[in-house]
C-alpha cells in the first residue's frame, strides 16, 4: 500500500493505518477504528519518514556462488526468488556482460530515464530495461520494442498508475507495427499470443515488461498489485500485426490509431483483463454472406455483457482488441465489409438493454465514473459498451485459418502509441540474431 | 568456486517531494477528510471525526463531504487547491483497499 505514495514521488513509507479487508466490506464491524485511534493521531503528529534515497548511481550488483556453474546458476535463481525479483520460471541472471550486450540494442545512454514505474515509483532507466530483458531471455534487437512499450506504459494517459495496483487484473497488450516485427521474429500468425520457438521475441519482451512492473514498479501480488487473478501476466501480450495480410486499403493499426506513417516501427499499448477465443466460422451450408454475418453476431454477442470492464476506456480508450486472421479480413472485404462497417456493427450489436444493465447493478458504476461522457451515457438504451465505434481496436493477426477470432477485453483508459528508436547498426544485430538462433550453430559468438 | 555476479533489477527510488509536515498536537486544529467514498468510508470517516472531536479540545473536524469525493476527483489538482484554500492544518485520506 505504501507503493501508492512513492509512485507519486513521495517517500514510500507513508503514515498509514491498515486493517484486514473484512473491515472494508458492507456491514462490517468498524470498532477496530476506535481501538486503534492512537495510530491515526500518531500519523497526524509525530510520524516521520525513515526513507533514505538510493542515490543516483546505477544498479547494484549482487552475487551467487556455487561449486559449478550449474550450482551457481541455481543459487542465483534461488536468490532472485528470495528477493522477490523472479516470476517463478527460471531467470537468466543479468550479468554485466549480458546487460552490456543487450544495451547494444539502443543508442540511448544507459542512465537515460524513461519515467517512474507506478505504484512504487522506481526509476525506469534504459539500463533497468536491459536488466529486465536479460533476465527474461531477451536479445539486443528486442530492446527498442521494450523501451517504446515502457514509454507508452508510463504515459499518464495509459492509466498504469491505477491499473498496476488495481484488483481488476489488467495486463498490457503491445501491438507492433512496422518491419521490425518480422526482423526480430515477433509472431503475427499461428499461435501469436503463445510460445513459439521460431518467434520467441514477444514472450521475452512481454516478460521483461512484467518484470519491470514487478521489480521497478513494485507490483507484487497482494502487495503492490491487488489483482485477484493476474492472468496472462507471465509474458503480458506482445505481438505484431500481420501487415502482409491486411486487405487492400486497410491501414496498419499504428497508422490508423496513432497517425504513424506506414512502415514506421511503432508500438501501440492498451490494457486488457480478459482474453477469449470466439468461434467465427459456420459449420454447415452457410453462404459466404451468412457465414460472415453469423460470425459478426457471435463476436458482438460475446461483447454484450454488463461486467463493465470497458468503462475504464469508455471515452478515450478501448472496449477491447478484436483479432481476426488475414484470410477472414480479406474474405469480409470481398463481401463488402469495411473496417468502419465492422466496427459500426460491433458497436450497434453489443449495446446492452437497460433492463440487463439495471439488474446487474451497472448504473452505479456508470454514475461514479470520472468521465462526463460516460456518466451521461447512462441515458442511452440500449447502452453502448463504448462511446464510439472507432474505440474498438481491430487487428489482423492470427494464423491463416478462418475458424476463430480472439477478443482481448479492454480495461484501458487510453491507447498509447510510440515510435521506436533503433540504433544505427540495427541491421547487424538482426543478422547476428539470425545466425545465432537459426543458423544451426547455436550460441551467440562472433 | 564459480561466482555469478548480476544486477539487482529493482532500480533506484527517489523522493521528489517531502511528506506534509506533521502537527505538534491536535488540540485546536482544523482537520479535513479526502474520501474516495468507497470501502465503507461513509461509516469509518465520520467515526474518526467523532473520535477526534471527543479526544482533542477545540479541534474542528470538517464534515466528510466538505471536499470533492470519489476516486475520480480526489487526486486532481483542483481538489488539492480547494483543500489548500480551506486552511485546514491536516487531512486524512481514506479509504484504500
Amino acid at each position: 500500500m505504501k507503493n501508492a505514495v512513492s509512485g507519486l514521488g513521495l517517500a514510500p513509507d507513508a503514515a498509514m493505518v491498515t486493517f484486514p479487508i473484512e473491515m472494508f466490506l458492507p456491514g462490517s464491524d468498524i470498532t477496530p477504528v476506535e481501538a486503534r485511534k492512537a495510530e491515526f493521531y500518531e500519523g497526524l503528529t509525530h510520524w516521520r519518514s525513515e526513507f533514505a534515497a538510493d542515490g543516483n548511481g546505477g544498479s547494484a550488483l549482487v552475487s551467487a556462488r556455487g561449486a559449478t556453474f550449474e550450482d551457481a546458476l541455481g543459487r542465483a535463481n534461488d536468490l532472485m526468488l528470495a528477493r522477490q525479483w523472479g516470476d517463478g520460471l527460471p531467470v537468466w541472471p543479468a550479468t554485466r556482460e549480458r546487460v552490456g550486450w543487450i544495451l547494444a540494442g539502443t543508442s540511448l545512454p544507459r542512465e537515460h530515464a524513461l519515467g517512474t514505474f507506478p505504484p512504487r515509483g522506481g526509476v525506469a532507466t534504459v539500463e533497468i530495461c536491459a536488466i529486465a530483458l536479460a533476465m527474461a531471455g531477451g536479445r539486443p534487437e528486442y530492446l527498442p520494442v521494450l523501451v517504446a512499450a515502457v514509454e507508452a506504459f508510463l504515459d499518464p494517459a495509459a492509466g498504469s498508475e491505477q491499473l498496476q495496483a488495481a484488483s481488476g487484473s489488467a495486463f498490457p497488450v503491445v501491438i507492433v507495427n512496422g518491419p521490425i516485427g518480422q526482423q526480430i521474429r515477433l509472431n503475427s500468425g499461428f499461435g501469436c499470443l503463445g510460445p513459439d520457438p521460431q518467434r520467441p521475441a514477444g514472450a521475452s519482451i512481454g516478460r521483461a515488461l512484467r518484470l519491470l512492473q514487478q521489480n521497478v514498479g513494485g507490483a507484487r501480488p497482494g502487495v503492490g498489485t491487488m489483482a485477484n487473478y493476474g492472468g496472462l501476466r507471465y509474458t503480458n501480450v506482445v505481438f505484431a500485426e500481420d501487415e502482409e495480410n491486411l486487405p487492400t486499403g486497410w491501414p496498419p493499426h499504428g497508422t490508423e490509431r496513432h497517425g504513424f506513417a506506414r512502415g514506421t516501427n511503432s508500438i501501440s499499448l492498451a490494457f486488457a483483463n480478459g482474453a477469449t477465443n470466439i468461434r467465427r466460422r459456420g459449420a454447415k451450408k452457410e453462404t459466404p454472406e451468412e457465414d460472415a454475418l453469423q460470425g459478426m453476431h457471435r463476436m458482438a454477442d460475446f461483447m454484450r455483457v454488463p461486467n463493465l470492464a470497458g468503462l475504464a476506456g469508455y471515452e478515450h480508450g478501448t472496449p477491447g482488441i478484436l483479432m481476426i486472421p488475414g484470410v477472414v479480413a480479406q474474405t469480409m472485404v470481398g463481401l463488402g465489409w469495411t473496417k468502419a462497417s465492422i466496427r459500426e456493427f460491433l458497436w450497434e450489436h453489443s449495446r446492452i438493454p437497460a433492463e440487463h444493465l439495471r439488474r446487474a447493478g451497472g448504473y452505479a458504476w456508470i454514475e461514479i465514473d470520472a468521465s462526463k461522457v460516460t456518466r451521461e451515457s447512462a441515458a442511452l438504451d440500449p447502452w453502448p459498451i463504448t462511446s464510439a465505434p472507432d474505440n474498438f481496436i481491430l487487428i489482423v493477426a492470427g494464423g491463416g485459418h478462418p475458424t476463430n477470432s480472439y477478443w482481448l477485453q479492454g480495461y484501458s483508459p487510453g491507447v498509447i502509441g510510440r515510435e521506436m528508436r533503433l540504433p544505427g547498426d540495427f541491421a547487424r544485430l538482426v543478422a547476428k540474431a539470425e545466425r545465432d538462433l537459426y543458423g544451426g550453430e547455436g550460441g551467440r559468438g562472433g | 568456486m564459480i561466482t555469478l555476479e548480476f544486477y539487482d533489477p529493482s532500480g533506484r527510488l527517489e523522493a521528489r517531494q517531502p511528506h506534509a509536515p506533521r502537527l505538534a498536537g491536535l488540540a485546536g486544529k482544523r482537520i479535513g477528510f479526502v474520501s474516495n467514498e468507497q470501502w465503507q468510508a461513509f461509516r469509518m470517516l465520520p467515526l474518526l471525526k467523532a473520535l477526534l472531536e471527543r479526544d482533542f479540545a477545540g479541534i474542528e473536524v470538517l464534515p466528510v463531504n466538505t471536499f470533492p469525493q470519489g476516486n475520480a476527483l480526489i487526486g486532481n489538482e483542483e481538489t488539492a487547491q480547494e483543500v489548500k484554500r480551506s486552511g485546514v492544518d491536516a487531512v486524512i485520506i481514506g479509504n484504500a483497499a
